[in-house]
């Protein structure tokens, strides 16, 4: 995957040269490990800062909304299914952008690497052949790739960008897996389960908003717990209110989430915010057999019907 | 007399021989068995006990039929315990009775401590009827549940419960009872009770009874009414009286009056509807159990000159069997067998065909093409054996446990008196007689025709005559337009904007329909203690004229800015209370209902509650009414004039009327010359040539001074809406911009080019267009002809294009009938599927029969197979009653080839306007709105809405000009207040609401904001609730209102 | 102490539900009295924090209904409700609020009988399930 690096930065010189784009917006190398970061270049002198690795977690779809101009973005899988997703938002024009598509094999969790090593102090990491060696203050260990995926990486059936201008490889085999063997699990729970359950997930929630902020489609100008007349939504921890802004967010995201990760990534106390995002994911397919991100010119699934869609639990 | 009848009377003899002061039990008066409190000894005589009903009646007639009816006289003894808790009586009681009397005793309503009940025993079989669980009173058992008495599916509905008349309900088809004074059903408009002067026994002067006197608070019952006759001056007339079913009595065959699981498609109905005599649940008359198999019979009383005079097609009766079989599997469950015995399936109307194909293959109703012989009862059940002969002459027998007679329209005697006393020509019918060319006008100048009166139809095509009728009223009436109307005029509004809210709250007794239940005066003391509640008042009605004179001086006197009113319901009176409020300088928006009448006291029976709902939502609706803001309903001025696009028959008559009535209209058509699809055309199916029509109806056109004509021209674009639209159209000549205020839509259709049958092969193989060239050019070749053969269903009932055409099989029948007298040795063949000559069009079937044209029917997967042999056509088909190949080898063979719609895409963009899976466009609702659009300001009329006859076609046209005058006529247009409206701070521009709104009212604006244009807004909310950003407000539903009713509910 | 009874919001698409309430008042059907009714224009305009807010507020059920699919006075916004109404309620079962209290119906303002037969049986489910305890919002500290 590091090779990809190389051909990045020769396509962006390419666009910036040729002005095809007046940016692109990539990942250069991160200051400390397993931390790159989002930057957008505007001259072919710095294209160099351009870089790829495991590391290139974050969905820089997130950056697009109302962007002006011509931008090349590098987008993993999901990240272009989230671009598909603002384009149907009417958030980016697809001709304004020159997509350089990443078919990516899963991107690496931090987290688990710290959990892993026992410390927050790694020194240096570096991969080859599904392997990954970490080192630092008193460790340096060689681990399972697969075992330090992200968790939204691990089910990934998109691995592949869905539209693209430019693929800087070929495409990677896309994997066969269950997405929602969790999800089946809590929904087999008696409802006092599933209700302690989600308590306790959300009891760590300190409504930092960092989920809102990560995901490329919270881009209203105000979201729900902000509104004020009325203001029905506390902005305190009080659990109702906490659970309010969970509930109503997911359900904001229906048939819209792409499950790039950014919300969990972006949890500060490890909220595994995905577990309603894929449930509504999941009902989603099953009852529209809808996939969000995957066609343009689809409408998503909530500005459209069909007369004969299900409804068992009407009366 | 059985002996325990005298044992029961000499029971209440003793009674009253004892001293109590009478004895409740049912005596016949005035023709009439009723409740009666016999007083004396000797009264007792008259004392009816047997309460048996003989079994062969319909139980659900039984109450009208001669035999004890079983009238609850639990509700009467209510009444007197309750009023006179001080007598002793007795009362003659079954035991459903008296577990009803048990019940309000421990609910505390009644006191029974000095009653006596005389038990009566209810015999096994009327229990059976009764579907009574407990037929004998064992007080020990019995819980007082009253469930015996919401069970007796002879309860009344009626809710008058004084008058002691009962006769059989018009309205549930005489399957249930109504009093002499009554609400005809609960859906009525005005929902107001009337008085049947045949039966009451005041009226008639049977008995001095003043039942509904006395209970009516209102005081709105007067004795001596007299009928009055009034004379009107009007310019114009328009017949719409309707049909009556046919009434099956006659016919033994199908023991329709024998017995009771033969009942009428009408009755039947009655059975399905939520609102009838079962509550929608479907059962045998019999024994009110529910049918395992239901059969239906076709055409009773519609094509038959045999045992009645109705030669004529129903036209309706198909389609209503088989959604009544749908919708009876829907309600007793897919496994009721339904079974429909026809003759030719007709399903030719907008949607029909596949509802057809989907009863058939989803639903699993069977279809069985046969003529029904007989009907028997299997002895020893309550089953019938119905004997048919089908298709092939081979005879079969069914059993089932209800059949449904599919009885047709005919027009009544009355009509035809009606008709004659106007001077109106009927036909041998009974129908209005008309020509194909003017549908609607009869033979009288002013007088005009719609509905069933016209021919027998079915609900859109009536809906589409009438407002044909109002199109040809409108012009001969339009130079005195609007001379009778008086602008009503209020004062001023008062701004309270920046006011405190101040909430008046009027709360209702309803005479006792809401204090009989609710503690009014609690409610009362409750809402003063509300916030912002300024004044409380109850009033005995708050609807009535003094109260309203009230109201405007108590908003005057305190000031106030808001009202609510505790009462019925807002979706009938929510109207005459903004009136007041707007009488008094209030906007009408500033005004909430609590519905403490039909949603409360009419449906609690626990008086504490009851008060307590009220309470809650006199709260909820006064939280809501101080957020009410004032809300303007904008104006905007209208352009009266109009766009039709196309210049066919359709649209030039649309055009015409338009301009009859006075309005400019630009009439924009893609050809070189005006006349469309129907200049090809040879005759209606009246007879009457189409070509001298269209050469008039051209030069009519042409010649009108308030139409603007544009040939070869097309639409470029459109903006605007309804009142103000901007269309661009473009010709050779360049662009040109009409503004107009509506638009009709009659782009056509076309005939469908075969690529079946050998079309295109043979110059012989036509299409029926081609064959109208031939008749009408007198062509040789028809006269020489010794066999022509038609094929019917040519590209339509076909899996890719899945409707019927409609006017292919009439159109076969014209041309066969044509070709027949022109050459009646020309041997005529029609191979079909099914003869769709619907209507009065079934005259020509009979006639083409008489003349010797020969029916073969095919089915779809047996269609005929055409091919060439030495320079001859020939064609081989399985002729449907010998099961046998027949060859003909004919000279012409004419394809009855469907009818399609045009490429309609860009148009339906234009307009927003939606098209159906078969390219035709969608109308606003399918029965009730057949040529209007979603959105407004845009009509639909001719082929572009579904294939149609010429006459059809014309009144869709004028039903168009119609419903565009009603937009046409004002000079402005003015929009309800309650539409959304965006905050564009808030707007995140994703485009959910202008994606998802049907009424296409909001747009991004030009900062790519989206904008909802009020003037579009229907109000109904689904972008407000589709808005994740908030950005979108509902006016008088928004947010706050709904989240502060929430809270205080 | 009196036996409990469960408080529930019913909101009802104005053409066709709350007109059915209307009738089977006219046709005095007989109901239990715990249910209070919001009128919303379109079962469309049911926003799904309406159910989070009357859940908030400590009704023990919600009960939205609207026109029959086809019915919609508004052409089609019962179709995009009942997507609306089918995740949400999904989701809300799902986070553990008892399935019992959620409840949604079609029925047109002839079917009265519907309306006062479905009031019962959403009343009897909430029974079921007991007073609601979850997603309320507790007000304690503003004293």
């Amino acid at each position: 995957m590091f090779d990809y690096t190389e051909k990045i930065r020769e396509i962006a010189r390419r666009l910036l040269q040729e002005k095809k784009v007046d940016g692109i917006i990539g990942f250069k190398k991160g200051t400390i490990p397993m931390m790159n970061q989002p930057v957008f270049i505007t001259s072919p002198d710095r294209v160099e800062l351009l870089h790829w690795d495991s590391w290139c977690g974050v969905n820089l779809a997130n950056y697009l909304p109302k962007r002006e101009g011509r931008i090349g973005i590098v987008a993993k899988g999901c990240d272009t299914r989230s671009i598909v997703v603002l384009s149907q938002e009417n958030q980016v024009q697809r001709d304004q952008l020159y997509i350089i598509g990443v078919p990516c094999r899963g991107m690496l969790d931090r987290r688990k690497v710290w959990e892993v090593v026992g410390s927050t102090d790694v020194k240096g990491i570096e991969e080859g052949n599904g392997k990954v060696r970490v080192w630092g203050n008193g460790f340096d260990l060689k681990l399972e790739r697969s075992e330090l995926l992200q968790n939204n990486c691990v089910i990934c059936v998109h691995r592949n960008p869905v539209v693209f201008d430019e693929l800087v490889a070929d495409e990677v085999e896309e994997q066969s897996v269950d997405r929602y063997g969790d999800i089946r699990n809590i929904e087999a729970m008696s409802s006092d389960e599933k209700w302690n359950l989600f308590q306790e997930i959300f009891s760590r929630c300190i409504r930092c908003y960092a989920c809102r902020n990560a995901c490329p489609f919270c881009y209203c100008p105000q979201c729900f717990v902000d509104e004020s007349r009325p203001q029905w939504v506390g902005k305190t921890i009080d659990r109702t209110d906490t659970l309010t802004f969970h509930l109503l967010r997911a359900f904001h995201m229906a048939g819209r989430c792409t499950d790039c990760g950014a919300c969990e990534r972006a949890c500060p106390v490890g909220i595994p915010v995905r577990l309603l995002t894929k449930k509504l994911e999941k009902d989603v397919k099953e009852l529209y057999g809808y996939e969000a991100g995957v066609q343009l010119d689809e409408r998503p699934p909530l500005d459209t019907y069909k007369p004969d869609d299900p409804e068992d639990f009407i009366k | 007399m059985a002996d325990w009848m005298e044992q029961v009377r000499e029971e209440a003899r003793k009674l009253l021989q004892e001293g109590y002061d009478g004895v409740l039990g049912f005596r016949f008066r005035a023709g009439q068995i009723g409740p009666y409190l016999f007083r004396t000894p000797e009264e007792i005589d008259h004392l009816e006990v047997d309460t048996r009903i003989p079994t062969q009646m319909p139980p659900l007639f039984s109450q009208i039929q001669e035999g004890v009816p079983k009238y609850n006289l639990a509700k009467t003894l209510r009444l007197i315990l309750r009023k006179r808790p001080d007598m002793r009586i007795g009362a003659v009681l079954r035991g459903c009775e008296v577990r009803a009397i048990r019940a309000l005793q421990e609910k505390g309503e009644i006191d029974a401590s000095n009653l006596k009940i005389i038990n009566l025993v209810c015999p096994p079989e009327q229990a059976a009827i009764c579907n009574c669980e407990k037929p004998s009173y064992d007080v020990f058992k019995c819980t007082g549940c009253w469930s015996c008495i919401e069970a007796c599916p002879e309860d009344a509905i009626t809710r008058i419960n004084v008058c002691p008349i009962l006769s059989p309900s018009e309205y549930n088809e005489g399957l249930s009872y109504r009093k002499a004074i009554y609400i005809k059903y609960p859906q009525g408009v005005p929902l107001k009770a009337v008085r049947d002067a045949e039966t009451c026994l005041k009226i008639t002067g049977k008995l001095d009874c003043k039942g509904c006197e006395r209970v009516c608070q209102a005081e709105a019952i007067f004795h001596d009414d007299e009928e009055k006759i009034e004379e009107l001056n009007v310019g114009s007339v328009i017949l719409a009286p309707g049909f009556r079913s046919f009434d099956p009595k006659a016919f033994d065959v199908y023991l329709y009056s024998n017995h009771p699981n033969v009942i009428t498609s009408l009755e039947f109905e009655r059975l399905l509807a939520a609102s009838g005599p079962t509550m929608g649940h479907v059962v045998r008359l019999s024994d009110h159990k529910e049918p395992k198999k239901i059969a239906w019979f076709q055409c009773v009383g519609s094509r038959d000159i045999n045992r009645c005079d109705n030669g004529y097609c129903s036209a309706v009766c198909c389609m209503y069997a088989i959604k009544q079989a749908v919708i009876a599997k829907e309600h007793v469950g897919k496994d009721l067998d339904t079974a429909i015995f026809f003759m030719d399936m007709r399903t030719h109307g907008k949607d029909f065909e596949r509802y057809y194909e989907k009863a058939r293959e989803e639903h699993g109703v069977r279809f069985i093409r046969s003529r029904v012989h007989s009907v028997e009862v299997v002895s020893g059940t309550d089953q019938l054996e119905i004997t048919y002969v089908t298709d092939d002459g081979s005879v079969s027998q069914e059993r089932f446990d209800l059949v449904v007679l599919s009885v047709g329209l005919e027009i009544t005697d009355e009509i035809r008196d009606l008709a004659k006393r106007i001077g109106v020509e009927l036909n041998q019918n009974g129908f209005c007689n008309f020509s194909a060319f003017k549908p609607v006008a009869t033979n009288r100048p002013g007088v005009y025709v719609c509905g069933a009166f016209q021919g027998p139809k079915d609900i859109p095509q009536s809906v589409m005559e009438a407002s044909a009728a109002a199109a040809d009223a409108g012009a001969l009436l339009s130079p005195v337009r609007g001379s009778l109307i008086k602008e009503r005029e209020f004062p001023p509004q008062v701004n309270v904007v920046n006011e405190p809210p101040r909430v008046g709250v009027f709360i209702c007794h309803c005479g006792i329909n809401i204090a009989g239940m609710v503690d009014v005066q609690a409610v009362k003391d409750f809402a003063k203690t509300l916030p912002y509640v300024e004044y409380v008042a109850d009033n005995l009605y708050t609807c009535s004229q003094d109260t309203q004179a009230l109201m405007r001086e108590a908003i005057k006197e305190h000031n106030l800015n808001r009202v609510v009113v505790a009462a019925c319901t807002p979706r009938t009176h929510e109207p005459l209370f903004q009136e007041t409020l707007e009488a008094a300088g209030l906007n009408k928006y500033l005004f909430e209902m609590a519905n403490i009448r039909n949603q409360d006291s009419w449906v609690h029976d626990d008086p504490e509650a009851a008060t307590k709902k009220a309470k809650d939502l006199v709260r909820m609706a006064v939280a809501k009414a101080a957020l009410l803001k004032p809300l303007d309903e904008p104006e905007l001025s209208v352009n009266q004039e109009a766009l039709v696009v196309g210049g066919g028959v359709a649209g030039m008559t649309a055009a015409k009327s338009l301009a009859d009535q006075g309005f400019k209209v630009h009439l924009v058509e893609r050809s070189s010359r005006l006349g469309g699809a129907a200049l090809k055309l040879n005759s209606a199916w009246t007879g009457e040539k189409v070509e001298d029509f269209v050469r008039e109806l051209v030069s009519d056109v042409e010649a009108h001074p308030n139409i603007s004509i544009y040939l070869s021209s097309e639409i470029e674009s459109v903006d605007g809406f309804v009142g103000n639209f901007r269309t661009v159209i473009k010709n050779g000549a360049g662009s040109k911009e009409i503004n107009h205020g509506v638009a009709i839509l009659a782009v056509g259709g076309k005939e469908y080019k075969p690529t079946e049958y050998g079309y295109g092969t043979d110059p012989r193989i036509l299409t029926h267009l081609e064959m109208d060239e031939l008749l009408k050019n007198g062509d040789a070749r028809i006269k020489d002809a010794k066999c022509v053969v038609f094929i019917q269903c040519v590209g339509s009932r076909e899996p890719e294009r899945p409707y019927c055409s409609r006017v292919c099989c009439t159109h076969t029948l014209v041309s066969a009938l044509e070709i027949k007298e022109k050459n009646p040795e020309c041997s005529v063949f029609v191979l079909y599927r099914d003869m769709r000559s619907y209507g009065e069009r079934e005259e020509l079937y009979q006639k083409a029969r008489e003349k010797g044209v020969i029916f073969i029917r095919f089915d779809r997967d047996r269609k005929p197979i055409v091919s060439s042999e030495n320079g001859s056509i020939k064609i081989e088909v399985v002729d449907h009653v010998l099961q046998r190949p027949v060859a003909l080898t004919p000279d012409l063979l004419v394809l009855a080839s469907a009818i399609v719609p045009g490429d309609f895409e860009k148009i339906a963009q234009f307009f927003k306007v939606p098209l159906n899976e078969d390219g035709f466009f969608v109308e606003a609702h399918a029965k009730l709105r057949p040529v209007d659009f979603a959105t407004d300001g845009v009509y639909v009329c001719g082929l572009a809405h579904y294939p149609k006859s010429i006459d059809e076609s014309i009144a869709q046209a004028k039903a168009a000009a119609a419903r565009a005058v009603t937009v046409l006529s004002k000079e402005t247009v003015r929009f309800a207040g309650t539409v959304a409206v965006t905050d564009q701070r808030l707007c995140s521009s994703c485009g959910t609401c202008v994606n998802i709104c049907p009424f296409s009212a909001p747009s991004f604006n030009d900062k790519g904001k989206a904008e909802v244009n009020p003037a579009l807004c229907k109000g109904c909310g689904l972008c407000v609730a589709s808005c994740r950003s908030g950005a979108i407000q509902l006016l008088g539903f928004d947010d706050a209102e709904i989240f502060s009713m929430i809270e205080c509910a | 102490m009196a036996e409990w009874e469960p408080k529930i919001l019913a909101f009802l698409c104005n053409w066709c539900s709350y007109g059915a309430a209307d009738l089977a008042g006219v046709s005095r059907l007989k109901q239990p009295p715990n249910i209070r009714i919001i009128r919303i224009p379109c079962s469309g305009r049911m926003n799904p924090k309406f159910i989070l807010q009357a859940l908030r507020k400590g009704a023990d059920g919600v009960w939205v209904s609207g026109c029959h699919p086809g019915d919609c006075h508004y052409i089609e916004g019962n179709y995009y409700a009942r997507r609306k109404f089918a995740l949400f309620k999904n989701l809300l079962e799902y986070v553990g609020i008892e399935p019992e209290r959620l409840h949604f119906s079609w029925i047109s303002s002839a079917e009265a009988t519907k309306f006062a037969a479905v009031a019962k049986d959403v009343v009897e489910s909430v029974k079921k399930v007991g007073p609601s305890s979850r997603l309320i919002k507790r007000e304690a500290e503003v004293e």
